[in-house]
């Protein structure tokens, strides 16, 4: 399986760099839910690399989504942490246990 | 509850066996919501450690694409990324913890070698090199944060419908099979002692 990477250009040009060469380079709004909704249905993609600015930038439902699937997984990655995880945690058990 | 149940002594020992099959199911998964946690919380730390990492390998990647962009122009860094022909994959196998299918992440072919790269000697520069370098140290701490993450949230779920079972049984099912089991004692005692009185009453006449 494939590793995917979506973000701006910038972003993924360093995951291209080392080889990735799986880029979704969306550049509005309706092109990003676009290709989220196919990489989540897609079957020959196991790991999404998204910059976390653009994952923060998606509707809710959508985030949801794409935080609560297994396969593919969808990793944020940026200069600051993403809390997707840590909010699927709370969410689940009722308690934060990111500490 | 309704009681729709019949007061014979064969129900009240059918229901008897129910209740201890019942409650010997909720310990079970009892323990099992338990040692899901368990898992889960050894887990999750490993996790914290390699999200704080990712952030921190990120960062230097970007400092070194940046520095790779500044000094060879970003036109160079762009055709150094396109002449790139590794391919790095990742195989997802499956495996069991504790009844929960979870993923197993493994990586092939994730560093690029010199020769994948497909720039030359004269046509590579070190600063690209570095870059490339740290972003796939990047992908490589990608890949085992992404097993581990997907394997979280499937902990969770079970956690969650786990949780939700046990709660059920216990504060569902036991008690309306031990209210069925009390009703039935009672109505067999009553009606025990109504065939007393019965026959009390035959004598008398």
């Amino acid at each position: 399986m494939e590793i995917a990477v979506v973000g701006s250009p910038e972003f993924t040009l360093g995951f291209q760099l080392a080889g990735i060469s799986t880029l979704f380079n969306p550049e509005d709004e309706e092109e990003r839910i676009k290709v989220f909704r196919n990489l989540l249905n897609s079957k020959d993609v196991g790991i999404v690399v998204v910059d976390s600015t653009v994952l923060a930038s998606l509707p809710d439902r959508l985030r949801m989504q794409l935080s609560g699937s297994v396969s593919p997984t969808v990793l944020g990655i940026g200069t600051e942490e993403d809390n997707t995880l840590r909010e699927t945690i709370r969410r689940a058990i009722g308690v934060d246990l990111w500490k | 509850m309704a009681l729709d149940i019949k007061p014979t002594r064969s129900e009240l020992i059918k229901l008897k066996g129910r209740i201890k099959q019942t409650k010997n199911g909720y310990k079970l998964l009892k323990m099992k919501r338990d040692g899901l946690f368990h898992e889960f919380r050894q887990l999750l730390s490993v996790m914290i450690e390699a999200k704080k990492e990712i952030t921190e390998a990120y960062r230097l990647a970007k400092q070194r694409i940046d520095l790779a962009n500044a000094i060879e122009g970003g036109l160079a860094v762009r055709a150094a990324a396109i002449a790139n022909s590794a391919h790095p994959e990742v195989e997802v196998e499956r495996r069991n913890i504790m009844g929960v299918f979870v993923p197993s992440v493994s990586g092939t072919n994730l560093k690029s070698t010199f020769a994948e790269r497909g720039v030359g000697f004269i046509g590579s520069s070190p600063y690209i090199d570095e870059a490339s370098d740290t972003f796939s140290e990047l992908i490589e701490k990608i890949v085992t944060a992404a097993e581990m993450e997907a394997t979280l949230k499937r902990l969770l779920e079970e956690i969650e419908a786990t949780k939700r079972r046990v709660n059920a049984l216990e504060f569902k099912v036991i008690p309306e099979l031990e209210e069925a089991k009390v009703f039935i004692q009672l109505r067999l005692e009553e009606m025990e002692r109504e065939e007393t009185f019965r026959l009390k009453r035959f004598k008398n006449k």
